[in-house]
This record gives C-alpha cells, structure tokens and sequence, in this order.
C-alpha cells in the first residue's frame, strides 16, 4: 500500500470526525422564539431537533422541560426531567470506549452527563414542577436537591487528596421547600426551623430567610382562616455554554511542538488551530424581582433563593483547570498519533508524506469544537415570596421590575385554603411574562 | 517487538477500547431479614433507628400491658375480671433534636411507633390524619399543647371530632458527640414521653445507640 493511499484514508478519517455547528449555536433559534414569548414554537423547534439528536438529547429534554412549565404542562415537565436525572446518574459511571473517542474526536462525541450545577437543578425543577401538579413527590425532591449536593461534593476529591468541588455553594431552595411542605404539616416545625436555619447559612442574602426562621422558632404556618401563597418566580437568561479559544495553552503547545519538532526525527503537526474550550457566560439580567400585588394592593416583591447564574460560573470555575487539561491532552494524543503514523509509514522530513501528515494533523485538530453543551434554557435567578392571606379567592397579579422599569402585569386568580399552601410559578427573562402563570390547586 | 509494531499494537489497542471500553451499570438487590445491613458512614440509618424505636417502643408498651383491674360489682357472690377499655392515645409528633439531618426517617419512624402501638392493643391511638386536623384548626405548634389553655383547646378540638384521649405522645430524638482526633462516637437517644391530659402526670421510655464513626479501618480498628 503505498504512502499516498495511507495519506488519503487519514484525511478522510479525519474529514469524517469533523465538528459541526455547536449546540450554543443550534439552540440559538429556540433560545430566541422562547425568549420572545412563542413557547408553542420554541417546543416545536426543540421536537424537531430531538427526532435526530447529536448526542443532545438529554439536554434538550431539559430546554424542554423548561418550555413545558413555562406553557402550563408541568406533569410533562416533570417526565421530561425525571428521565434526564435517571440518564445523568446512569452517566456518571465512566466509559473508557466513549473517553477514548473523545480523545481523537472531541467532547461532543462523548454523552452529556451534565455540569454539576445542572444535575442539583434538575432536582430542583422536579420539586418545582411537583409542587405546582398536587406535590406528592415535592419534599422527595427537596431532599434529593441537598442529597446529591453532597454526593458531587464528596466525589470530587482526586487522588492526591484535593477537592475543588469544596467551594461549591449549597442551593437554598431544596431546604426552602423541604421548610415550607413540612410546615403545611403544623406538627414538624423542628425540621422547618432546621431547614430556615440551613437556608439562611447557605443563602445569607435571602432578605425574608431571617423572618422565616423565627416563624419556624416561635410562630405558626398561619392565623386561623389564612393559608399561604408562595410566589415562585424564575427571572432573567441564565447561564449557557459559549465557545472561546484558550490562547495561552494554545501558544505553549506551539512552542512545545516546535521544539520537539526541531529535536526530534519527526516533526509534528504545528498547533495552528486554537484550542477550543466551552466556557459559562450570563447574559445580563434585566430583571430584578417581581412585584406582587393581591386584589390590586402591592403586598411585597420576590428575593432570589437560588442564584442559578452565580452557582454555574462559580462551579464551572472550580473545574475550568481540568477542561482546559482535557483538551490539550486530547491536542497531545492527536499529535502524538501523527507522530506514530509518521514512524510506521516512515515519513522522512521534507518528504510529501511528512507535509500531507502534517496537514492532515492541523485539519484533524482544526475540526474540534468545544462542547457547548449545556441546560440554555435556565433562569438566571430563582426567587420566591411569600405572602399570607385569608382563605377563599384572590386576584394576584404580578409584573416584573428592573432596569426597564416595571413591566406589564399578569393577573391570575388565586383559591387560598385555610391552613394549607398554594403555589404560583411564573418566568420573566425579560420585562414580560414567558407562557403563562401557573398556580396549583390547595 | 520493534517500535513500530508497538506503535501498530498501540492503535489496535485504542480502537479495540472505542469499540468495546462499555460503561458501568448501577444496580440493586433486594436485602432479605437476616441479611447484612448498610451501616450509614456519616449518619444514622436504619441500623440506628430500628432498633431504638423497637426498644422504647416494646418497653413503654411490656409497662402498660398491666392486667386488667378486678372489680367486685355489690350485686354477686364472687369478683369478676373486667377488661379495662385500651387507654386513648394521641400521638403528636416525632421531634428530630439530634445533630443530624433524619431526612425520610422521620415519617417512617412516625409510622413505625403508630403501627406498633395499634398493633399491641395496649392503647388506642387516634389516627394521625385526626391529630393533624387538629393541629390545623387550633393552628397551635406541638410544643404548644402544654400549655393548659391549649392543651384544653385540643382537646376540645379533636373531642368535636369524635376522637377523645386520655394521653399526649410525644417521640423526641437526641444525640451527644464525643470527639477523639478525627474520630467521634455519637450516642442516640429516643425518648418516649406519655402526659395524661387529665393529671399532666407523665410516663417515660428511653432507648439509647451509641455509634463510633471513624476516617478510615484503620482508626476503627485503634479505637
């Protein structure tokens, strides 16, 4: 077989491995009918993509999900979310096949197991969408949300004894419901002064956490005649996955390429293409909370309880060290393997062979592109009020407030039950309402 | 081997383990009685909580099994035995004052003490769901009802409902740590308390664990 043919089949090979589109950049068009309101398009855009899904399934049932709640289907919601967690724990176990590929490829070949941020979010969308279909699994999930903290923190530990995963910031809310359920109890306010406690260590900038928890101490779920009204509210774009080049380990691999060329028998494909990393951005929110009003007198606004923006990039920073790490050990391997072909057809320097390898090396390397896999569709803050009010039916309507302003206000009607919780759930990427308010039944 | 079959075996070796390197699976059994049991690393766990309650639990209950009381009605001859009626208990809540979270345990715990209870026919405990209705209309907290006003409250309460009692039940669960280096011994302690509605006297059953948590086998063994 001649030199040229070897030549010919690694360009293909390579050709064949190519990068497409990002996910950041194919969910562009749902991110944007979504954030314009449209969620019947949104949801279809996103069936469209899932009957022939690149290895984003998974995610995209999470968009899904989102866009379910958003419209009113908070049991479809919930489906969609209980089997990506079941997928993401199922993932969790390493597969060297896969992790092999990868390393020749690049990480989209790989199945999504989700960030950190996201799995402990899946929990937390799952007590959402609970609480707002009757909440008979609600406090399951809430205790799943600080379980499977844990379990990640705990897991992160490498074999030198570090664990970057200890800065990680604890999410309130699954304390937060776990509080409120168990209250509606009346007979288990222990827990509910543990979980208040929990709430106000792990979200100290939570500005109703301090008289939540001296209700918990000392007071009751509410007056007799009265239930309670909790306002939940998702508020401004949160965190997705962009691609950006890491010049810095790009340049150093040059260098070390160069080198290693200059000395060695063969020369190695110079690291022209950049190196590709996917890196978590926040767009900026506009909205800063949602004014509550009920039969048309202002009663309070919502506070966030989960800063989803915040958590993502914090996390993802804990383990930004160990994609970049990924990704030049997948660039060595690649050149390493050019190296190896090099040896095996016995590609002399100046030779066509020794050129074509090189080249075909900087294609291969140029088709990476970061995984940008990630849940776009998240809020940037989960915020929540709550608001006690005399049993019967009330008018409560809500209007987002930020740097616009305050915007157009959405009113829905509201049954309280004496002595019992109701729940309202609404999202405001922007100034407007997305879909529409969902409110569950006492 | 030369270097360039090893470089050869190498590219089988990464192709064989793309095709084949497959991923773990999780999976579960079924643990049968008798059995070993996890033993929880960090925290209490079944292996903690069974045994308690069934220690308070059975004593509370061996201490009021008492005979019935004999009677002698002025009409007959002889005595005859009258079976007293099984004392009405309600049972308001399990307390978690330990240092640890319980989770899920506490609803079970709650329903393991009840089912014991309605099990042994030693007392007669009011259905929980009645219990929280109560609790619903006073809107008073557990640690509320000793208070007399509000324990007559309640039990005005809960006799509109047609479920009268005799004695408040409360399970309450305490810890205490000792410390040794990295290693600590907690011990659990579960508290059944009685309060006759009547009187305000009151009966009392404790069940105590104590558990040794350890870094690594080999502070269990040096301890």
């Amino acid at each position: 077989m001649s030199c040229r043919v070897c030549f010919i089949r690694l360009a293909l090979c390579c050709s064949s491995l190519a990068g497409c589109a990002t996910y950041d950049q194919r969910l562009s068009e749902v991110r944007g009918t979504f954030y314009a309101g449209d969620v019947d398009h949104a949801a279809q855009a996103i069936n469209k993509d899932l009957k022939h899904p690149k290895h984003d399934a998974d995610v995209l049932k999470l968009e899904r999900a989102i866009v379910d709640l958003s419209a009113g289907r908070p049991k479809e919601a919930e489906q969609s979310l209980r089997e990506v967690r079941d997928r993401f724990d199922y993932l969790e176990h390493k597969s060297l096949g896969e992790s092999a590929l990868s390393m020749i490829t690049d990480e989209n070949r790989k199945s999504y197991a989700g960030e950190d941020y996201e799995k402990i979010l899946i929990r937390s969308f799952l007590a959402l969408s609970n609480l707002m279909s009757g909440g008979a699994d609600a406090g399951a999930y809430s205790l799943q949300i600080t379980d499977k903290q844990q379990q990640i923190i705990n897991a992160g530990i490498d074999k030198e004894g570090h664990n970057p995963k200890l800065v990680y910031k604890q999410v309130a809310l699954g304390p937060y419901i776990h509080g409120l359920i168990r209250e509606q109890t009346h007979a288990n306010y222990d827990d509910v002064a543990r979980a208040s406690a929990m709430v106000v260590s792990w979200q100290p900038d939570f500005v109703y956490g301090q008289q939540d928890l001296q209700r918990a101490q000392a007071g009751r779920h509410s007056a007799p005649g009265n239930g309670v009204l909790y306002v939940f509210t998702l508020v401004g774009r949160g965190p997705h996955k962009v691609e950006t080049l890491e010049i810095p380990s790009t340049v150093a691999l040059l260098i070390a390429d160069r080198i290693l060329s200059n000395n060695g028998t063969y020369s190695l494909p110079p690291t022209i293409a950049p190196i590709k990393v996917p890196k978590v951005a926040v767009p900026n929110n506009n909205v800063s909370h949602v004014r509550v009003n009920v039969d048309r007198r202002l009663v309070g606004s919502t506070a966030t309880i989960t800063d989803v923006g915040r958590m993502a990039v914090e996390q993802y920073e804990a383990i930004y060290p160990r994609v970049i790490a990924t990704a030049v050990v997948r660039r060595i391997v690649k050149k390493g393997i050019i190296y190896g072909t090099k040896e095996v057809v016995g590609a002399k320097r100046n030779s066509f062979l020794n050129v074509a390898l090189d080249v075909a090396g900087v294609a291969w390397e140029a088709t990476e592109a970061a995984d940008t896999r990630s849940w776009g569709l998240l809020p940037d803050k989960i915020q929540v009020l709550r608001i006690e009010l005399p049993a019967g039916q009330h008018q409560i309507s809500l209007a987002a407030a930020g740097t616009f302003g305050v915007g157009r206000e959405d009113t829905q009607n509201v049954t309280i039950a004496d002595g019992r919780n109701t729940y309202m759930l609404a999202n405001f990427p922007d100034s407007q309402l997305v879909g529409k308010v969902l409110t569950s039944q006492p | 081997m030369n270097r360039r079959q090893l470089i050869r075996a190498g590219f089988v070796g990464l192709g064989a383990l793309i095709l084949n390197g497959c991923r773990g699976k999780q999976f579960a059994k079924v643990v049968q009685p008798g059995d070993p049991q996890m033993v929880g690393s960090h925290g209490a766990g079944s292996e903690t909580f069974k045994p308690l309650v069934d220690q308070a639990v059975g004593s509370l209950l061996a201490r009021n099994a008492a005979p019935p009381p004999q009677v002698t009605p002025a009409s007959t001859s002889g005595p005859e035995a009258i079976a007293r009626p099984p004392l009405r208990i309600c049972f308001v809540a399990v307390e978690n004052k330990s240092a640890e979270e319980i989770g899920d345990f506490k609803d079970q715990i709650y329903q393991i003490i009840d089912t014991r209870i309605v099990e042994s026919h030693v007392f007669e405990p009011i259905n929980k769901r009645f219990v929280d209705a109560g609790l619903i209309e006073t809107r008073l907290r557990p640690d509320q009802l000793f208070v007399p006003a509000n324990m007559r409250t309640f039990v005005g309460v809960m006799e509109k409902q047609g479920q009268p009692f005799d004695y408040l039940l409360y399970a309450t669960l305490t810890s205490g740590t000792t410390r040794e280096n990295q290693n600590y011994q907690r011990d659990y302690l579960l508290t059944m308390e009685m309060i006759n509605v009547r009187t305000g006297q009151y009966d009392k059953q404790s069940a105590t664990l104590t558990k040794g948590y350890h870094q690594s086998r080999v502070g269990r063994l040096l301890n």
